[in-house]
């Protein structure tokens, strides 16, 4: 009897054991590539941090420079361990050809080009070894191999109005500082003449002041002392715990929604699973009472069923442990390509194998808390009814007779799914998930390219915005531009800005460093937080991630260091901003120009704006001048590219699973209504009714799925995005929704597969007739 | 006399474990307007399979049905069940109600999807259906709230929703005590008086002895066929028609 039953179990539910087999499968697979690609993107970034001796700490810096300062003030700090400063000439896009007669002159990326440092913050090769070039030779950002499909003997041409210099590619850069994608600068490596001629010809140097620290652990300390010492400060800082997560980001990132989609998928098998389990105890209620009735332990009763799912998750799960060795270099490409690879000890061979069985044990602890019910079945009532009796419920209040309004198939569908709701949850939380995770990217992605995504950037909304930084001859430039925008009569207002590292005293008292925008905030207002913009001259504005770092409210005071003397500023508004680390602020004081990194101007025309993009940039050279669109897409092109992948592998794996949960569940729910389905055939009802009624059902579901959804996408998703993206400084994400993407046409979209589907898995209606009404 | 229903040649042949089995064998049968006529035989002996053949329930092997002045087996599959939603009613042993509606439902339920008459009227023959079947006090109870003689009844009401033109039963008595068994052969009296052709299949001889006419069925052929009169309940004759009718099914071998 036992083994009958386990049979039957396994050839009635034929279909839906395999898709639960395949989704343990997937998920034991996608977990085990997931933590492999954690472990192996960790082991093999301390690799490349040891190989290319990557520095503590390091200071950019544009502008005049002595190295005698840093050298007197680095032998008295007896923290330093070693320090070196390498030039750095950026090339202008608009000079550089890569393998191409088109110059990069529309890349956001900041082309540096470098000799092989001395000491340490080696540039390493594809085999991790200290890259050499000689006179000609070059070794190129993997950035470009990747992306321009770049070889071995390709060459690069640096051009201007007077001269002309070839290199030919020998060599590929692995960069701890710059390989990260979201870091837009990249290093060439050129040999030392080389590196003369391009200094004398082409571009401004930009210098990298680099310290490794004896203690790595005093890295805060020396961050202080440096921001406060007058040392080369005009420029960004970076050290080793940014370096490191940058570099883990974009494959952290990945491996992240890798096991989130393994968690995703082994939460859908179940709830296949326990839709399997209630299906069994409905059809095997009999038994069950007949084995209670003869004195089988209950217990018993339920091991028996337990170990067809223990066997399963067992077996399932180890397919995909294997599955997920093939896999695994697929998903490792990118570490591979930019971290390189490096052994890995037993232990940490051990690790994914381990997650993988996590989901198999997750699998049996679920269907033996399931299995739970069967201690409830009655052996007399079960004999007594035969079937399960509460498998049909009917309700006069919902009476057909009653509906003279609604076509009476759609009436019969709808009725079904209300009193038998339980039976379609699973559905019904298969549909909201796949809006939820086709919503949620589709409104991100659409609130990111819109131009109100600038009100997290901490920009005020214009027509333009000009952006200057990391030349020479910056501040006499800003004044030419400015004084050439007087000019222009299609400008009908402008705002410029200067933005400095200024120092701010910290809750413990010490001084800390912070980008500083000034001008006036009046004329391009953006959003706040809290508070409102600095208009009088004792007024600043902090970031949200600056105010939660000095722990600051509104109305607060502020001791900001600026033109050397100590200035108590109130606070009087936060604001989002997710650039430059998310922390900035903005105050209404007179600029020090001597502190001025980057300079922008916003403007807005009554002219046609593209042309006016146009006119600027090619009136004045190593200025970037976009439309609002542009410039959010520059800053966050990185995060759009990426979130545009996510959004189609979203959007295919929800294609994926409706279309599968939506097949098994419709040929299950027809097997379960086989005599139904074949009383209705014989006394006359047409097939074409019988569909409807099925097509009814599956849509009713879908849309309530899908309301139910969208609901959560603008709530519990915008409140998950928030809670990500506040990390970054936008604490309050709204999404600008496109109505016609994620309220007309994903949901049309969905109804399509689903009836398709639906017409599909049920085709095998045609085949019930009279002869199964007797099958119970 | 109008023929209704004719079937000529019919043959059903069903393949089990790649051996072919025929059980209806070169079947021809003719049957009224407004006949009552039965069809009795061993167990196995292919009646059900006729009736799920003439019927269109199922599709034949081979040979023709004429239904109506329409060659059915020419028909889709789609045309097939409109016949037997508008002109064709059906009464089954048992099991034959749909779950989740309630009494009045499984009633309406042919008649709201063929779309003859506007759902007040429907509303109002159910009535008067239940009314006549005697079971109108039941209309909103649940089918597993009733009895079995009521289950039948409200089958019968079902069957006659559209207004067909035949009614078939397969055993529509054969799960029910015999008090039970004799009101529903009076509701199908009723019927067959207002002129609704009938057509049962029965194990009962008393069933069986009420019709006009009786065929027999071995082995997947008509062995042959048994007139009597026009059944009267009021001629009191019953006992005399059912020892006739057995002294004939004893001479054919049954
Ligand atoms: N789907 C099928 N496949 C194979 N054989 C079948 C099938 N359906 C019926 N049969 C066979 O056809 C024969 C006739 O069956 P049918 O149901 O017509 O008999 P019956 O005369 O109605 O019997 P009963 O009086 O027991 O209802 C039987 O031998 C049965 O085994
Ligand atoms: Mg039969």
């Amino acid at each position: 009897m036992i083994f009958k039953i386990l049979k039957r179990d396994l050839l009635r539910k034929k279909i839906i054991t395999i898709a639960v087999f395949i989704f343990i499968m997937l998920s034991a697979m996608l977990m085990a590539s997931g933590t492999n690609m954690i472990i192996n993107l960790l082991n093999s970034l301390d690799y490349i941090f040891e190989k290319a001796s990557a520095p503590h700490f390091t200071q950019s810096h544009t502008g005049d420079f002595n190295q005698d300062i840093i050298d007197e003030w680095s032998t008295k700090n007896n923290l330093i361990k070693s320090r070196q400063t390498i030039e750095m000439i950026n090339i202008s896009g608009s000079n550089l050809y890569i393998n191409s007669n088109l110059s990069e002159k529309h890349s956001i990326i900041d082309n540096g080009f470098v000799k092989q440092s001395k000491e340490f913050d080696y540039l390493l090769n594809l085999d991790n070894n200290i890259i050499k070039v000689t006179k000609g030779e070059i070794a190129v950002p993997i950035h470009y191999m990747q992306n321009k499909d770049l070889k071995i003997g390709d060459t690069i041409r640096i051009q201007n109005n007077n001269n002309e210099i070839s290199f030919i590619i020998t060599d590929f850069v692995r960069d701890v500082q710059m390989n990260p994608s979201i870091i837009s600068s990249k290093r060439f490596v050129v040999n030392t003449t080389d590196f003369n001629t391009l200094k004398d010809n082409f571009g401004d140097s930009e210098y990298l002041i680099s310290f490794q620290l004896k203690d790595i652990n005093t890295l805060k300390e020396f961050r202080n002392q440096y921001s406060q010492s007058n040392l080369p400060q005009k420029g960004p800082t970076i050290d080793i715990q940014i370096l490191r997560l940058m570099n883990s980001l974009t494959d952290g990132l990945i491996a992240a929604v890798i096991i989130l989609i393994s968690i995703l998928l082994c939460v859908i098998s179940l709830l296949c699973l326990r839709f399997i389990i209630l299906l069994t105890l409905e059809e095997d209620y009999r038994e069950i009472g007949v084995m209670k009735a003869i004195g089988i332990s209950p217990s018993k009763i339920r091991n028996i069923y337990l170990s067809k799912y223990f066997i399963l998750a067992i077996t399932a799960a180890f397919t995909g442990y294997l599955l997920s060795l093939f896999v695994n270099s697929l998903f490792m490409d990118n570490i591979m390509l930019y971290i390189g690879k490096t052994p890995l000890s037993y232990f940490e061979l051990l690790l994914p194998s381990a997650a993988s069985f996590l989901i198999a044990l997750i699998v049996i602890l679920f269907s033996l808390f399931v299995l739970k019910r069967f201690k409830k079945v009655s052996a007399v009532e079960a004999i007594r009814m035969g079937s399960s009796g509460g498998i049909y419920s009917n309700n006069d209040k919902l009476a057909l007779y009653k509906n003279k309004t609604i076509n009476s198939n759609i009436f019969l569908g709808l009725r079904d799914v209300v009193l038998r709701f339980k039976t379609y949850i699973i559905l019904f939380l298969v549909f909201i998930l796949c809006t939820f995770i086709i919503i949620v990217p589709l409104n991100f992605l659409n609130t990111i390219q819109s131009p109100e995504f600038i009100k997290y950037m901490g920009v005020g909304k214009s027509d333009i915005i000009l952006d200057l930084r990391n030349t020479q001859q910056m501040q006499k430039q800003f004044e030419n531009i400015i004084a050439y925008l007087k000019n222009d009569p299609d400008v009908t207002k402008y705002a410029p800005y200067i933005t400095g590292k200024y120092e701010i005293i910290n809750q413990e008292g010490t001084a800390e460093s912070l980008f500083v925008t000034t001008g006036n905030f009046d004329i391009f207002p953006i959003d706040y937080v809290n508070g409102k913009a600095p208009s009088e001259k004792n007024e600043m504005a902090l970031s949200y991630l600056s105010a939660n770092e000095l722990e600051k409210n509104v109305g607060d005071s502020i001791v900001l260091i600026a033109n050397g003397k100590k200035q108590n500023l109130i606070l009087s508004g936060i604001y989002q901003d997710i650039t430059n680390g998310g922390k900035t602020a903005k105050a209404n004081i007179n600029p020090d120009y001597d502190k001025a990194v980057w300079y922008n101007i916003n403007f807005n025309v009554d002219s046609n704006i593209p042309d006016k993009v146009n006119e600027y940039n090619s009136t004045f050279d190593n200025i970037k001048v976009t439309d609002i669109e542009g410039y959010i897409n520059q800053t966050v092109s990185n995060i759009i590219e990426q979130l545009q992948l996510l959004t189609i592998t979203a959007i295919l794996i929800a294609i994926f699973i409706t279309i599968l949960i939506t097949l098994l569940f419709l040929k299950m729910l027809t097997a379960k209504d086989m005599s139904q389905i074949a009383v209705m055939k014989s006394i006359g009802i047409p097939l074409r009714d019988i569909k409807i009624q099925y097509i009814t059902k599956a849509l009713f579901i879908l849309n309530l799925g899908i309301i139910v959804g969208t609901i959560l996408s603008n709530t519990l998703g915008e409140g998950l995005l928030s809670l990500l993206l506040s990390v970054l400084g936008a604490k309050n994400i709204q999404f600008i929704i496109n109505p016609l993407q994620a309220y007309i046409l994903s949901p049309i979209f969905l109804i399509l597969i689903v009836t398709v589907t639906t017409l599909l898995s049920i085709n095998s209606i045609e085949d019930y007739n009279i002869e199964d009404i007797n099958v119970e | 006399m109008n023929e209704i229903l004719q079937a000529n040649n019919l043959c059903k042949k069903y393949t089990v474990n790649n051996i072919e089995k025929e059980i209806l064998k070169n079947v021809n049968l003719t049957i009224n307007e407004g006949e009552f006529v039965s069809v009795m035989g061993p167990s196995g002996s292919g009646k059900s399979t006729l009736l799920y053949n003439i019927s269109g329930m199922d599709k034949m092997s081979e040979g023709e049905v004429v239904f109506d002045g329409i060659q059915l087996n020419e028909l889709s599959e789609s045309k097939q069940s409109e016949i037997r939603l508008n002109k064709m009613g059906f009464v089954f042993q048992q099991n034959n109600l749909l779950k989740n509606l309630g009494i009045i439902d499984n009633i309406i339920l042919s008649a709201y999807i063929a779309k003859n008459s506007p759902k007040e009227a429907i509303n109002k023959k159910a009535e008067d259906l239940m009314k006549k079947t005697g079971i109108f006090d039941l209309a909103h109870n649940d089918i597993t709230q009733v009895s079995g003689g009521q289950l039948q009844r409200t089958a019968i009401c079902r069957a006659l929703i559209n207004d067909p033109i035949i009614l078939f039963g397969d055993e529509p008595t054969g799960a029910l005590n015999s008090k039970a068994a004799s009101n529903i052969m009076d509701i199908l009296h009723s019927i067959n008086e207002e002129g609704t052709t009938i057509m049962l299949v029965t194990h009962d001889i008393k069933v069986a002895s009420q019709s006009e006419r009786v065929i027999f069925m071995l082995d997947g052929i008509i062995k042959g066929e048994y007139k009597l009169s026009k059944f009267d309940k009021n001629k009191n004759n019953i006992k005399k028609r059912e020892s006739e009718l057995s002294k004939w099914l004893l001479e054919m071998g049954f």
